[in-house]
């Protein structure tokens, strides 16, 4: 049985050195485990109607932001490839407009143009118009992904130039390949996949900051406005709740009476909870970015 | 004209049409609504027995239009709340409301201009300390890495397994020191990381009950610390200065005996506003990863309204103007919202322009145009 543990431990520092040269997978590993830590932590000392709150904001929040990359990564890749191939087709004067619009979304502020999404979709749940929870999360999370889907843009359309000058491609068409499929598959599924995943995972921590936060302005600003209720619970809400806010303030008070630190943990969890959730988050994504960018030599 | 400058002052055109063809839209739509409105009320503001400030009259007006009207009570109660507040608002602010209809008067454009004026201000302020803050963390993060310092963790790591002698107690004591030292800086190295990577409004709630937290100075702190702002451009400016180094100018510089020892850098001159490094290779590699960053200020400058919009916004700041935004959202005062929306895209737009015009004189300078 010794022997089995030795070589247990043998074999996890043996991994350490590996894992820590690849700050990518260690960040995830660290992300997962004060997640899995944080869990059960909360499943032990806070009370269980506030810690199912919390974990369906968790997922909801993830979900919406994953699905935003998704929307995101279909958005950039469509417009980018569509604004390449539009000066060759019969209609190159669409690039103007196009092009226009683009630049014109670019100007306005991400979190203006949420909020006013967000604004529009409480005027179609208070009309009937929308009802059911799992449509609401798509279209929000749809509206988030129109205002960061611009990065992708531009970084897909950098590849495609920079490749577009290298002899290969020139080749490739000789060879009577499509130009479509030199594009899509040679240029950017094979030679710049790596690129694209960095960017969404940068995409992700940008998607997740701005829905919590249009989430907390949408909850303690607007109040009379959006119910709370019609809208899925997400860790911005969920920190704007009176107990959340309360939560939070005594970290400040903490900070000058270092004895009650320890109650952060038991009495104010809520607040602590979700706060820590999208700090924690919003760093390990970064953190994720740089590591994962390092490992594929961006 | 240059196409961008162009393309600039379309955009512009364009958004101030569409949000003139809006305003007015909503403005008439506001005014019909108000019409209607006070002449639906009118006929119960004058009856001298009928005191609407008082529940019971309520209650007999609401009666006596039930049994007039009995197919229409939602109706007949929302009119009894109009009546009432048409009757018991004061005199002059009813007189105001009907003489310039709901939403944007003069009175309040003015004072929503000088609420814009300190946005720009406060918008300026905190540009010029993130310029500042996004150079000087990624400067020092690669003059570091050059000096191959390792990170305060992994240095605490290494020293722990370094045990001195039992009997040397001088030993013990530095050790312990020395490892305190290093745990302590890791630390306070994770706590920033976490201030920065926080949104404003958890930081601000943080730190309420110490201070004043609704004060100028505060918020353009909050702007340049909070919401990532600055690690991620940082970081960013740290991509410009790594690939940079990498070139062959570089290389061939270094050959050719220019200094480019990194540790003979005094630390004073990374936390300069305007960054020189004389007789250094550091020098060109800066000036070099600042010309390419000055175009990333336009990202930067979007992200930046964006934290102050949420810093007024969650902080509930009187008097700011992302606060009237969220305030007149809120009661649907559209034509106002309308112009706040427009003063920002302007900043933006501004600031565009601004760093195009900066681009070029730039590029005049090292393209030799």
């Amino acid at each position: 049985m010794s022997m089995n543990y030795r070589s247990i431990y043998r074999y996890i520092a043996g991994q350490l050195p590996l894992l820590y040269a690849q700050k990518d997978k260690l960040w995830i590993a660290i992300w997962l485990a004060a997640i899995s830590a944080l869990w059960l932590w909360n499943r032990i000392f806070l009370n269980y109607p506030a810690f199912t709150q919390i974990q369906s904001a968790f997922l909801n929040t993830f979900l919406m932001a994953f699905l935003c990359i998704i929307f995101s990564l279909l958005l950039a890749w469509s417009t980018a490839v569509g604004l390449h191939f539009i000066p060759s087709t019969r209609a190159p004067y669409l690039l103007l407009p196009l092009t226009f619009v683009l630049n014109l979304i670019r100007s306005v502020p991400q979190i203006l143009g949420v909020l006013i999404g967000y604004i529009g979709v409480t005027v179609l749940i208070r009309a009937d118009m929308l009802s059911n929870r799992t449509t609401i999360i798509i279209l929000l999370a749809f509206i988030t992904a129109l205002f960061v889907f611009l990065e992708l843009v531009d970084l897909i359309r950098e590849r495609i130039d920079h490749f577009r000058k290298l002899d290969f491609v020139n080749a490739m068409l000789c060879c009577g390949i499509k130009e479509s499929r030199i594009i899509n598959i040679e240029i950017l599924w094979k030679n710049s996949l790596a690129h694209v995943l960095n960017k969404l995972i940068a995409l992700f921590g940008v998607a997740i900051f701005l829905q919590c936060s249009v989430d907390f302005i949408v909850s303690i600003g607007l109040s009379t406005e959006v119910s709370p209720v019609n809208l899925p619970p997400t860790l911005g809400s969920m920190l704007a709740k009176i107990d959340s806010k309360q939560d939070i303030l005594a970290i400040g008070y903490s900070l000058t009476h270092p004895t009650y630190v320890a109650n952060l943990l038991f009495q104010h969890l809520q607040g602590i909870t979700t706060a820590f959730l999208i700090v924690f988050t919003l760093l390990s994504m970064y953190r994720i970015s740089i590591g994962f960018s390092r490992r594929h030599r961006l | 004209m240059p196409r961008k400058y162009l393309d600039h002052l379309f955009s512009v055109l364009f958004i101030v049409l569409l949000f003139l063809i809006l305003f007015l839209i909503v403005r008439s739509g506001a005014e019909a609504e108000l019409e209607t409105e006070y002449t639906r009320v009118a006929p119960y503001l004058n009856l001298a027995s009928l005191d609407l400030s008082e529940p019971l009259h309520r209650t007999l007006f609401s009666e006596t239009l039930n049994i007039y009207y009995p197919e229409t009570e939602a109706r007949n109660d929302s009119l009894v709340e109009l009546t009432r507040r048409y009757a018991t608002d004061d005199f002059m602010a009813v007189q105001e409301m009907l003489r310039s209809g709901p939403g944007l008067t003069w009175s309040k454009f003015w004072s929503l201009s000088g609420m814009y004026i300190s946005f720009i201000i406060s918008y300026l302020l905190v540009m010029v300390l993130t310029y500042y803050g996004v150079q000087t963390l990624a400067v020092l993060r690669f003059v570091k890495e050059k000096q191959n310092l390792r990170p305060y963790l992994i240095r605490f790591v290494e020293h722990i397994q370094q045990l001195p002698p039992r009997d040397d107690k001088s030993a013990i004591a530095a050790y312990l020191q020395t490892g305190s030292k290093y745990l302590g800086l890791a630390i306070l190295k994770g706590i920033g990381y976490l201030i920065l990577f926080s949104p404003a409004y958890v930081l601000a709630y943080s730190f309420r009950s110490r201070f004043d937290t609704d004060t100028f100075v505060f918020m353009i702190l909050l702007g340049a610390v909070s919401n990532g702002l600055l690690v991620m451009y940082a970081q960013r400016f740290f991509t410009f200065l790594t690939s940079e180094s990498r070139k062959g100018y570089v290389q061939t510089a270094i050959v050719k005996n220019l200094n480019a020892a990194y540790s003979e850098i005094p630390w004073s001159t990374l936390f300069r506003f305007r960054k020189r490094f004389d007789d250094h290779i550091l020098q060109h590699i800066y000036l070099n990863a600042r010309y390419q960053y000055i175009l990333t200020l336009k990202e930067q400058a979007s992200f930046l309204i964006t934290g102050l919009i949420i810093i007024e916004m969650a902080l509930n700041i009187h008097g700011h103007i992302c606060y009237e935004l969220l305030q007149n959202v809120l009661f649907e005062q559209y034509d106002v919202v309308l112009i706040i929306l427009l003063g920002l895209f302007l900043v933006v737009k501004a600031t565009e322009v601004l760093v195009d015009l900066w681009m070029d004189l730039e590029a005049m300078k090292y393209e030799n145009r």
